[in-house]
């Protein structure tokens, strides 16, 4: 079954076009990495899938909605959709728990008790129920990214988005983040990533999307597309990062 | 001393008028950000128009504007106080949405993008994230804003409200002791003010972001 359908996704700013007709299916259950250089365009791909970036042209579907269709309710779709971004994004005047409770019960109306153990539930999960009255402030890199993948976690989201999740962490922080991600992908989330960390790509993703220049460059299996990459931008980027 | 009575009085009516000034300016200044900020245009220039009018003159003008220009009109009639306490709260409203909308534009826009990704409005996002957050950074220049608005409730003494400046007045035409009278009116909103920063530095380490 599909999960995402990306049909000539195209977004531009102004006159730069950073994606150029972008086609894609994501199945449900699949694990996609994506890689390419800075500036490549897929942050920006990754952002579209969840409408933080308006798109330009073309169709994004997710779980069989039509996410830019105008009469998609955003909200709604958001809620099914999880992501994880590069600076966390934790909110700082909220503790740990407060971050992870306040949108299931904002936007579902998930009464506290319910919301707050299916939260101690997720930061035990995550290996972090002893901080669940902390402020972000009082935690590391790791543990913040951590707090936010459980906090994305308990909207029970179809989709998990995650944006560069480890490129701001201390390398010694690297590893615990990459645990709980993959964790998550055993248990058969649907998850896209864009990552720069080409040993997670490997070992866990399904499908590796290579974008250069606002197209997907290359794409396969990840033991195929690392050592036997086809495109000559794909063999170039690989030979700098590997 | 038997000017005191006047003088605490004055500094009642004072107390009185800023407090409810300032708390109808701050309503006034955190709906004017919100429309300067709103993606609708005319509600942007509502709000842009409305800023600059105010900054744009002196609040003497706008206090003699209220009471005596629109008074003069047939159908609008208000007491000196009212036109005294909504000059004041227009004034301090229009400072105070430039500093609420500063304050808001200044954050992380991480953090709407998170709360949005989360399925927020943008209605909760800036109720839940946005405005608590920023609200703790502007507390310092609130209070700025809170000590100049109070200075301006002196001004009103010129429609005759009796407020600490009048009953200044009012006393030394009494006592005729003019320094030791306004001597005391000056410790009064001295420590009025005193007070009002000993309150902002108690709210602020209350707030302090953890």
């Amino acid at each position: 079954m599909t999960m995402i359908d990306v049909r000539n996704l195209k977004k531009s700013y102004g006159k730069l076009e950073v994606l150029k007709d972008i086609s894609v299916e994501i199945k449900e259950k699949e694990v996609v990495c994506v890689i390419g250089a800075s500036g490549s365009g897929k942050s920006t791909f990754l952002r579209c899938l969840n409408r933080l970036e308006e798109i330009t042209d073309g169709q994004v579907i997710i779980d069989g909605q039509d996410i830019t269709a105008k009469e998609a309710n955003i909200n709604k779709i958001r809620q099914e959709v999880g992501m994880v971004f590069q600076q966390f994004n934790l909110f700082p005047h909220k503790t740990v728990l407060e971050n992870i409770i306040l949108a299931p019960m904002k936007t579902r109306g998930t009464p506290k008790t319910e919301a707050t153990n299916k939260a101690m539930e997720l930061l035990d999960k995550v290996g972090l129920k002893e901080k669940a009255g902390s402020y972000p402030g009082e935690l590391s890199g790791g543990q913040k990214q951590r707090v936010a993948i459980a906090r994305a976690l308990a909207m029970n989201p179809k989709v998990m988005l995650f944006d560069e999740p480890t490129s701001a962490l201390d390398p010694e922080m690297v590893g615990d983040v990459l645990e709980v991600m993959k964790q998550l992908a055993q248990e058969g989330m649907t998850m896209v990533v864009v990552t720069h960390e080409m040993g997670f790509a490997r070992e866990v993703s399904d499908r590796v999307l290579f974008i250069d220049e606002g197209v997907i460059a290359e794409q396969n299996v990840p033991s195929e597309l690392f050592t036997n990459p086809r495109n000559k931008r794909t063999q170039a980027f690989l030979s700098k990062v590997l | 001393m038997n000017a005191l009575p006047y003088l605490l009085e004055g500094l009642k009516v004072t107390i009185y008028i800023f407090v409810i000034a300032i708390i109808l300016g701050f309503i006034i200044g955190l709906i004017m950000a919100l429309l300067r900020l709103s993606p609708i245009r005319a509600l942007n220039w509502i709000a842009k128009i409305f800023i600059d009018a105010i900054r744009g003159t002196p609040i003497l003008v706008q206090l003699f504007f209220f009471y005596f220009g629109l008074n003069s009109l047939e159908f609008i009639s208000f007491d000196r106080t009212t036109a005294g306490i909504i000059t004041v709260a227009i004034n301090a409203g229009a400072y105070f949405a430039e500093i609420i909308r500063a304050g808001i534009q200044s954050m992380d826009k991480g953090q709407t993008e998170a709360a949005r990704s989360l399925g927020l409005t943008g209605t909760q996002n800036m109720r839940y994230i946005i405005l608590p957050q920023a609200f703790r950074r502007m507390l310092p220049t609130f209070t700025n804003q809170a000590i100049i608005s109070l200075k301006d409730t002196s001004l009103l003494s010129v429609i005759g409200i009796a407020d600490l400046t009048q009953q200044g007045q009012i006393a030394i035409a009494a006592t005729f002791k003019a320094f030791e009278i306004w001597l005391v009116v000056g410790i009064m909103y001295f420590l009025l003010i005193y007070l009002l920063s000993l309150l902002s530095s108690f709210l602020e380490r209350r707030f302090e972001l953890r």
